[in-house]
Formats: C-alpha cells, sequence, structure tokens
C-alpha cells in the first residue's frame, strides 16, 4: 500500500493531476448540475479500483489516509481539473462517524458498501422548521421492539430521490432541558412505505434538492450511530475540515475564469468601469486565496482551525456573486438568456453561474448565521 | 535542512522581528506619541528614530553586505505594520523602501547610507512634479554643472530631512543627485496634511548638489524603490487597520445605550464581522505579496504586485476608518478620541503614491500587457 504522506507535495500532485487528467472523462468536467449516480458510475468504478474513492479516510478502512496537507492537494487538483465528487455524502459524512463513533459490526457493515457506492447516502438534517437554527428538528425516533419508527419531514435533502440510505439527526428525547441535548444520529434506508420523496425544483429549474417524510418508516436500532442522545456533539466534530472546503478559492476563481473570457468575447474590458470591477473582482479572489493558503498552513502544521475559518466561506461566496453579476453585466441584453451563450469559441452559461452562486450564501450555515458565530466566538461580542 | 525548517525559521525571525518593534513603539508612548507630535506641530522624533536605528528597523531590507539585516521586504512589511498600528510620524516606510531603496540599487557605497541605516540622517526623495505627466522621465528639473534648478513636488518628510535625494534631467537622462535642505536656492514650501504632517513642495535655483548615478539606471531604480514603498506603505495601512479595528471592538463592547453595549445589536455585530474579515484578508493578501516581491527579479512583476497591495491596502483602510468613526457615534467626530487619528493618518497613506482606483488601473494594465506578451 502506498504511504502518500512520504511522498513530497509536488510529487503527489503530480501523481494526482496525472490520474485526472489521463483518466477523468471530458464530457464530465465541470459538471454545471449534480449528476445521478448512473451518470458518474464508470469513473467511480475507476476510483474504485484505483482505491481513491475516501481520500481522507484511515487506510485501515479503505481510504488513502491522506494527512492534511495531502488532502487539500487532492481536493485543489480535483476542483482544478472539474473533477466531479460524485456522490460523496458517504464518503465525506457518514464514513468518518461511523469511523470515530461506529461500532466494529457497523464499520465492517457500511464502510465498503460506501466505497463501493452500494448504498448511496444523502444527508437528511434541515427541516422546514430547522434551517439555520437546526437544533430545532422536530422529526422523531421512537423504539418499538428491535426498530426505530420514524415520523417527521426532512427538506433541502440533497439528491435523496437517487440515494439508497439517508443518514440523519432526529429527536429521541422531547424532553431534554436543551433543544441541543435529545438529538440522535440514524441510518435508514430509503426503500421503504413509510418513506416518501418529492424534488424541489430550484429556480434555475433544476431538482436536485429534495422533501423527505417518514410516516411510520422503521429502521433497525443497531443503525443508531454513537450514543443515543448525542447526535448533536458528533455531528459537529465532523466539521473542521468541512469549514475550510466550504471557503475554498475554487468556486470563485473558476467563476472568474468564465467571466474574464466571455467579458473579453463581448468587448467588455472597452469600459473603463467594467474594468475596475473586474479589477476588483480579480483582487477580491486573489487576496482570498492568501488567506485561505494561512488557514491551510495552519491545518498542515497540524493545528485545529478555530472558529474564524468561517470567514472564508463569507467572503468567498459573495465575492461569487458578485462575478456572476458581472457577467450578466457583460451579456448585456442577453442577461436573462436561459443556456449557454456563445462568444468566438468559448460557450458561457451566465444564468447557470448565476443560479449556481444564490444558495452559496446560504448552504452549509447561511452567511448571517456564520457572522453571528465571528461576533460572538471570535469578537468576543456580548448577547 | 529542509525547505520546510527553512520557512519556518525564516517566520520565527519576522515573529521575534515583529515582538521587538511593537515593544519598541508601545514603550514609546503608542498612539498617544503621535498625538502629542501633531499637536506639537508635526514633524517626528529624533530620538525615535535613533531607537528604531538601533533596532536595525531601516536597514531591514538592506542586503548584509551593504550593512543592513538582509531580511528582506517581508520584514520591512512587518516594521511598516507595526508603525501603523501606532501611526508613528517617523520616515519609516520613506527611509527602508525609498531612500535607501534607491540608494542600495544605484551607491550602496554612499556614506549617506551607513548614516540613514543608523538613523543619523533622514533624506527625502523628490522625484515627482507637477505638471503633465508627472512621471519621472518627463523631469524638467534640471541638473548642469553641479547645480540644480527647478520644483519638485509631493515630496514626503521634506519637513525633517537633512536633504533630499532629487530625480532630475541632466542631458536628456535622467540623474539622482543629492542637495542639502540647508543649500543655497532651496526654498521648501508646506502643504499641511490631514495627520500633522506635511508635504513638500521643493523649489530649487542654481542649488548645488552632487550627482549620485545617471543614466537608465535611476529609472529602473526608481521604479523598484517605488514599487517596494508603495507595498511598504500597503503594510503600513495593514497595521493601522487593525488597530482601528481593535479600538472600535473594544468601544463597542463597552458603549452601552438602551442598558447594553452597542456590540451586542446584531447589526453592529455584522459590520463589526465584516471589518474583521476586510482585515484580515488586507493582512494576508499584503503579506503574501511582499513574500513574493523578495523572491521576483522582473521589475514589472514586482510593480503589479505592489499595486495590488496598495489597492486592497487603501479599500480595506478607507472601509475600516470610516466605518470606526461611524460606530463610535458623536464621540467619533471629535478630536479626542483617537480613532480621529487613524482615519486622518489613512487619508495621508492613501493618497501617498496611489489610492486603490489608481492602483487597480495599474494592476489591469500590467495584467493586460502580460496577457498580450504571452
Amino acid at each position: 500500500m502506498t504511504d502518500w504522506n512520504a511522498m513530497s507535495d509536488a510529487e503527489f500532485r503530480k501523481e494526482v493531476r496525472q490520474f485526472f487528467e489521463a483518466e477523468y472523462p471530458e464530457e464530465l468536467r465541470h459538471l454545471p448540475h449534480r449528476p445521478k449516480f448512473a451518470e458518474i458510475e464508470h469513473w467511480h468504478r475507476k476510483l474504485h479500483a484505483k482505491g481513491w474513492v475516501a481520500p481522507a479516510w484511515p487506510a485501515e478502512y479503505g481510504g488513502m489516509g491522506l494527512n492534511a496537507a495531502k488532502l487539500l492537494i487532492f481536493y485543489e487538483e480535483q476542483q482544478r481539473w472539474g473533477v466531479n465528487r460524485g456522490r460523496d455524502m458517504g464518503v465525506q459524512m457518514v464514513g468518518p462517524l461511523i469511523i470515530k463513533f461506529g461500532t466494529q459490526e457497523q464499520k465492517d457493515y457500511w464502510l465498503p458498501r460506501i466505497l463501493s457506492c452500494e448504498d448511496i447516502w444523502c444527508q437528511g438534517y434541515s427541516e422546514p422548521g430547522a434551517g439555520s437554527d437546526l437544533a430545532n428538528l422536530r422529526t422523531r425516533a421512537e423504539i418499538d421492539g428491535g426498530d426505530f419508527v420514524i415520523n417527521g419531514q426532512k427538506i433541502w435533502t440533497t439528491m435523496a430521490h437517487d440515494a439508497t440510505h439517508i443518514f440523519m439527526l432526529v429527536r429521541t428525547d422531547p424532553d431534554a432541558p436543551k433543544k441541543q441535548q435529545g438529538i440522535s444520529f440514524l441510518l435508514a434506508p430509503m426503500d421503504q412505505p413509510g418513506v416518501e420523496v418529492r424534488t424541489i425544483t430550484t429556480l434555475s429549474g433544476e431538482t436536485e434538492f429534495c422533501e423527505v417524510f417518514f410516516d411510520n418508516a422503521r429502521t433497525p436500532s443497531e443503525n443508531l450511530v454513537g450514543e443515543l442522545n448525542k447526535g448533536w456533539t458528533m455531528a459537529k466534530a465532523l466539521l473542521s475540515f468541512e469549514r475550510i472546503f466550504i471557503g475554498s478559492p475554487s468556486l470563485a476563481q473558476n467563476a472568474l475564469g468564465q467571466l474574464e473570457s466571455f467579458a473579453r468575447g463581448r468587448g467588455a474590458f472597452d469600459d473603463p468601469v467594467f474594468r475596475d470591477r473586474f479589477a476588483q473582482a480579480a483582487l477580491d479572489v486573489e487576496d482570498h486565496a492568501a488567506l485561505y493558503a494561512r488557514f491551510a498552513d495552519q491545518l498542515k502544521r497540524g493545528e485545529t482551525l478555530g472558529a474564524d475559518v468561517s470567514m472564508l466561506k463569507i467572503w468567498v461566496t459573495e465575492c461569487f456573486q458578485r462575478i456572476t453579476e458581472l457577467m450578466i453585466e457583460a451579456a448585456g441584453p442577453d442577461g436573462g438568456t436561459i443556456g449557454p451563450l456563445q462568444v468566438g469559441n468559448v460557450s458561457v452559461d451566465v444564468l447557470a453561474s448565476f443560479y449556481k452562486a444564490r444558495p452559496a450564501t446560504i448552504y452549509g450555515g447561511s452567511n448571517e448565521i456564520q457572522r453571528n458565530i465571528l461576533s460572538k466566538a471570535v469578537l468576543g461580542l456580548p448577547g | 535542512m529542509t525547505q520546510t525548517d527553512t520557512i519556518s525559521s525564516e517566520q520565527e525571525d519576522l515573529r521575534l522581528l515583529r515582538e521587538s518593534a511593537r515593544t519598541l513603539f508601545e514603550r514609546a508612548g503608542g498612539s498617544g506619541r503621535a498625538r502629542k507630535l501633531r499637536d506639537a506641530g508635526g514633524g517626528f522624533d529624533a530620538e525615535m528614530v535613533r531607537e528604531l536605528a538601533e533596532a536595525g528597523v531601516f536597514g531591514v531590507a538592506v542586503p548584509e553586505e551593504q550593512g543592513g539585516l538582509g531580511m528582506g521586504l517581508a520584514a520591512g512589511g512587518v516594521i511598516a505594520e507595526e508603525a501603523g498600528r501606532v501611526i508613528a510620524p517617523e520616515p519609516v516606510v520613506l527611509t527602508i523602501g525609498l531612500s535607501l531603496g534607491l540608494l542600495r540599487r544605484l551607491c550602496p557605497e554612499h556614506p549617506k547610507m551607513a548614516q540613514l541605516i543608523g538613523g543619523e540622517a533622514s533624506l527625502a526623495v523628490a522625484w515627482q512634479e507637477r505638471g503633465p505627466g508627472g512621471a519621472p522621465a518627463d523631469a524638467t528639473c534640471r541638473y548642469a554643472d553641479g547645480r540644480l534648478t527647478g520644483n519638485k513636488a509631493w515630496v514626503v518628510g521634506a519637513a525633517g530631512s537633512e536633504g533630499f535625494l532629487v530625480v532630475a534631467e541632466q542631458d536628456g537622462g535622467p540623474v539622482l543627485v543629492l542637495a542639502e535642505a540647508t543649500a543655497d536656492g532651496v526654498v521648501i514650501g508646506k502643504r499641511a496634511q490631514a495627520d500633522g504632517s506635511s508635504l513638500g513642495e521643493l523649489s530649487f535655483s542654481g542649488t548645488p548638489a552632487a550627482e549620485l548615478a545617471s543614466g537608465d539606471a535611476v529609472q529602473a531604480a526608481l521604479a523598484e524603490a517605488v514599487a517596494d514603498a508603495t507595498a511598504l506603505a500597503a503594510a503600513e495601512l495593514v497595521g493601522l487597520s487593525e488597530c482601528a479595528f481593535e479600538i472600535t471592538l473594544e468601544y463597542i463592547k463597552t458603549r452601552e445605550q438602551f442598558d447594553k453595549p452597542i456590540g451586542s445589536f446584531q447589526v453592529i455585530q455584522h459590520r463589526a464581522v465584516d471589518l474583521n474579515v476586510m482585515c484580515e484578508v488586507a493582512q494576508a493578501g499584503v503579506r503574501e505579496v511582499l513574500a513574493l516581491m523578495d523572491r521576483e527579479t522582473d521589475q514589472k512583476v514586482r510593480a503589479q504586485l505592489a499595486s495590488r497591495a496598495k489597492a486592497r491596502a487603501v479599500t480595506a483602510a478607507k472601509r475600516i476608518t470610516r466605518d470606526a468613526v461611524q460606530l463610535h457615534g458623536a464621540v467619533g467626530y471629535t478630536d479626542e478620541f483617537d480613532i480621529g487619528l487613524y482615519l486622518n493618518r489613512s487619508l495621508v497613506l492613501s493618497a501617498w503614491l496611489g489610492d486603490d482606483a489608481y492602483h487597480r488601473r495599474i494592476w489591469f494594465d500590467a495584467r493586460e500587457a502580460e496577457g498580450a506578451a504571452q
């Protein structure tokens, strides 16, 4: 087995880059939508055969065992080449949780199935009354014999209509003194009579989000991960790396590249006002990358990231939105047109980028919530 | 030693330098010292200059073989940030970036080098002129037969300088000369600036001056020195912004209205977060630029990097100092509170060597030129 961490950063980057460039299907690069599993199954098989499905997992569970430095390189290369992350909820969210808190039986059963995508996971966290205030969730799970019986509703469940299993936060003790207590982490199969999935059509016309309704749905009690009523703390413990990933420069950098070729083709740079606004956006992206590098270095030195890492997400998502606004501006009268716009030999889907940038300031904790967190945890402001 | 070890030992050196500079400035009286000097009529403290020199501050970016510490612009940035934090009026960036930046590239053997490094002298650099262009190539200030005649504008630090490094024209090419402030035919006009300092308007008529260097080398060294000073001024603004933010943060934690600290109101909190993020982005961006400039030899690339730094630092400083006054409320508009000193200093540092809009234009044009060349 290769010890990737023993390689130099440059060697490792080269190895990853070569594999992606040689093996990743051209037609799947920079996919503008989230694919169903069937669409990327061929690529997943290649990745699986290579043993690269779970870069962050320890090698003993079938992962690559990458340290933080190598992991960042892996993701940077993935984004650079426009490699789709695939249906990675299992790898990113459930796997690490089972590895950290699961029993031996749970590890033996679930982990290989995650790697092979025999099970495809979706995340059941948000609810109609529990978005930014996630701890307010009400979906109930009650013990009935050897099963949990689940009743309630989840929403914004990404790709639930193409998932076999859901991992979810459910309320198991409605009488707990604090709402963060009394929440448990549960795994459940989707293919059963008590589970109903409805897709939600978004502003861009996509149907990647779903609502999931539970009406006396059942899951065996051994599908509880970790201790009963300890789900909240467990779910939070996993977010450290997620928080830098969500603030990575790639989305804004890709959008800026698109904006530049589009604006050039459209002659938008003839306008000094546009030039200045482009320069602002480009410098916003460059200086964000410098701040990102500072946090990444912290990870590479083996330090834990503090709450201040949230500032990356605030800055980059708002920057991403400004860039897509500039695309619309450069499009002029075509700014309301659906589908790719051709300029010279580039084609840019202006509205697709615009729509893609909208939820960026909402998901992963809205930017307003991030500001609340920073003001209290970092700046020490009262109340 | 591995590459990582080298980097971390460099980081450690910079950390120690920062600590000693901060202690030095704080012990001398922090921002209160700036207020006293301003109230005493502007200018700076010669004793402070000597203390800074003893700590090696001025020679920080001068190579060791020329009598400096050889720590590069990154270290110069550390000093500039610390000077910015206490809005020190001493000619830190002027000396590290411009005066020594010119001398070490053109005449490293000149005795003024050692005097500048040793804090025994301060030299202002007169390189701009009013009128069309304002570029050094358009200099109308003429040098012939050892004498200088003409006008120079926007000379920072002119009031406290023993002499001037003047970029002039000689036989159709550029020349760098040294004129003493007390020499015949020198008239020093002063325009008061927001922070209590003054901007020099110099007039020379047949003033005796010594030639230091001539030809294209002067042009090239000037461009390098201006780029250095621009990036260092950006670092000074970063330090200034950070401290202005800290003062404001402390204020909103203690100022009470409606029986609560105003910092408990969400609208104030979100604004504070935005200023903090702005500050961190500026610090990361400017520090990255300084480190990159130390490794880069292509003058055009260095100038473009410097523009990136100044554009960012001015954008951040503008927003932070203006919002800082707003968050202080009415007392922010009084001279009594320190936050106004930071606003005033930011106005001066922003205008010096080009503001954000100017540098975005320069940066964009350089980017286009680079793109066209490829």
